[in-house]
């Protein structure tokens, strides 16, 4: 695989900014900061599991929203070191207990069926939480935006790293060979119940901690934002935008997304969701590829004419 | 009141009728655009939200009765419907070989249309719910009473449902649909046009939606987000009666009705959702091939 569309200069230039961006005291700046890296985080990991095997999860808030209703519950009692990692550490338990029975579930079925079991954790906790007599919590004295910032960058670098190593590693192009034929994979000794579960859980810790970071930054829960299904559906149309299964493709799909909903999402949500759903259907219909996708088949098409 | 009351009442099993009639005739499009295109149409239950407010805007702007007014509402999503057939649906059929890519794609590109549709129906009405009055006289047989909206929407409902699983079952159009959701190869070799029964389901699908969305908004209030769980019910019908098969998920639609009712007096009406959500997700993981199993053995 040559990395002609990764290259690494771009990707320090990437971390020199981020790193610089808390300094620059400008809480706008830094918001729009914080929400890249958070969008970069959550897609970087679900191409983990997604672009690498093909399994399309549309239920991936589930795991955002588990970690964000750890650190709301464990507010006050368990200091944020600890209930953010075990935030992400419960939504890893959580994705091997349903894992096995969910992953065995193919193509389209196993999309529906991710997203029927998002929403259904989040009924059963708006239940739980209206027989408890809770409608939302608050918390009060939460860490402030430039610590959250931090946290959140860290993320998106592990997240980074944890794509950048499955898709170089062994266990990746076995991913990879589920996603091409799953039954001839099989076949050939790819242990796919094993590697997808992995895919799975690998891909659903660091969405449950982004989850109890983003609880710091609303500084209170309701379940029905914590477990929105608009958060795993911009995770999908991030992928899909840029392609591919390196970490490049979600960056590019990141920053198109981030730049439009800071455009529209304030002032004009629903005019935001049309365009969401309309490329939707432009990339399904023209580029089921990414822009990654259709950059690299024009490049294969010049290099053809060149010979 | 005690439990058995409840459970024996005839009000709660004439709210279950009703319940699992709406979902039987909401499944009823949803199989034939589904089980003879393999397009996973997850907007289908949009098209029910876009027939409510079709008979809203009949009622409120001309003084239409809603049933009067459901014909040309169901022409109209038809209509939709085969504008989208021609944009969209016929070129993913072309280009996309592979069942498993077809569907998967399609997936997404109905949840891109879903989207589109809930969002410009916000923006043209607000997101705050909508309901007009419409044949609330009150009808009662013994213990039991009803509304006239509730009784005629389950009339409607149920003869849609009938008159439909009839005209597949005795129709040439019915017996070419059935092939072309068994065999769709051998169905084009012995002579089917297969992009006709394609575009005619497209169109009686939608229609047959519509009509749905016109019976909702007699009786319960509905905003451009209802849609989804319509979606989520039609799809449990599909699966637990199998494709093509429009009797079978008129029982269906009937089990899920009650379950549903029945559940949520058992418990509360919190629990409505997460009983819907439940059924889905365990008649997904039960038949992990869900409606394929007729396939394999094929």
């Amino acid at each position: 695989m040559k990395p002609a569309l990764l290259p690494g200069s771009l990707w320090a230039v990437l971390a020199a900014v981020f790193l610089v961006l808390p300094f620059a005291q400008h809480d706008y700046l830094l918001g729009i900061g914080l929400s890249f890296l958070m969008w970069l985080a959550l897609t970087q990991s679900w191409s983990v599991l997604s672009s690498m095997t093909g399994y399309i999860s549309l239920g991936h808030v589930v795991f955002y929203g588990l970690g964000s209703y750890t650190v709301v519950v464990s507010w006050q009692q368990l200091p944020l070191w600890v209930s953010i990692p075990l935030g992400g550490l419960l939504a890893a338990v959580f994705a091997v207990i349903v894992g096995l029975p969910v992953l065995r579930v193919r193509g389209p079925y196993f999309v529906i069926l991710t997203f029927g079991l998002a929403e259904l954790v989040k009924y059963v906790l708006l239940a739980v939480e209206a027989a408890m007599g809770v409608s939302s919590r608050l918390l009060f004295g939460a860490p402030d935006l430039v610590q959250i910032y931090w946290m959140m960058l860290s993320l998106a670098v592990a997240s980074t790293a944890l794509l950048w190593f499955v898709h170089h590693s062994r266990f990746g192009h076995g991913l990879k060979s589920i996603r091409e034929n799953e039954d001839a994979a099989e076949t050939l000794g790819v242990p796919i119940t094993r590697y997808k579960l992995w895919a799975y859980m690998l891909s659903a810790v660091i969405p449950g901690m982004v989850g109890g970071v983003m609880a710091l930054r609303s500084t209170y829960f309701e379940a029905s934002q914590a477990f929105d299904p608009m958060i795993s559906i911009n995770m999908i149309v991030m992928a899909l935008i840029g392609g591919g299964t390196t970490a490049m493709g979600p960056l590019i799909g990141v920053a198109f997304l981030v730049a439009l909903s800071e455009l529209l999402w304030t002032e004009a949500p629903q005019f935001y969701m049309v365009i969401l759903g309309l490329l939707l259907v432009i990339f399904v219909m023209k580029l089921p590829n990414g822009l990654l996708g259709w950059h690299e088949a024009r490049r294969r098409k010049h290099g053809r004419a060149a010979l | 009141m005690g439990v058995l009351d409840v459970l024996f009442s005839g009000q709660l099993l004439f709210a279950a009728l009703l319940t699992g009639a709406l979902y039987a005739i909401v499944a009823v499009g949803l199989n034939m655009v589904y089980g003879t295109m393999r397009l996973l149409n997850v907007a289908h239950g949009d098209l029910v939200m876009i027939g409510a407010y079709g008979a809203y805007w009949f009622f409120t702007g001309f003084g239409l009765s809603p049933l009067a007014a459901a014909p040309v509402v169901a022409v109209g999503c038809a209509l939709l419907g085969l504008v989208l057939y021609r944009l969209l649906f016929a070129q993913l059929l072309r280009t996309t070989g592979n069942p498993v890519q077809l569907e998967a794609r399609s997936l997404l590109l109905f949840f891109g249309l879903s989207m589109v549709i809930q969002n410009i129906m916000a923006t043209l009405e607000t997101a705050t719910p909508r309901a007009y009055q419409y044949l609330e006289v009150v009808y009662r047989v013994g213990g039991l009473a009803m509304t006239g909206n509730r009784l005629a929407a389950l009339l409607v409902a149920l003869a849609v449902c009938i008159a439909v699983a009839l005209f597949l079952r005795f129709s040439v159009f019915g017996l070419a649909l059935r092939g072309v959701i068994e065999r769709p190869d051998a169905a084009r070799i012995v002579g089917v046009n297969v992009e006709r029964v394609h575009w005619v389901s497209v169109v009686l699908g939608f229609g047959v939606a519509g009509v749905a969305g016109v019976l909702v908004s007699m009786m319960e209030q509905f905003s451009p987000f209802i849609g989804f769980p319509f979606t989520i019910a039609a799809f449990i019908v599909i699966i637990l009666a199998g494709l093509g098969n429009i009797a079978g998920g008129l029982i269906a639609g009937l089990l899920l009705g009650a379950i549903e009712v029945y559940g949520v007096a058992l418990t509360s009406p919190n629990w409505r959702s997460v009983l819907l959500y439940g059924i889905f997700v365990f008649v997904l993981i039960v038949l992990p091939k869900g409606i394929f199993a007729r396939r394999g053995r094929a």
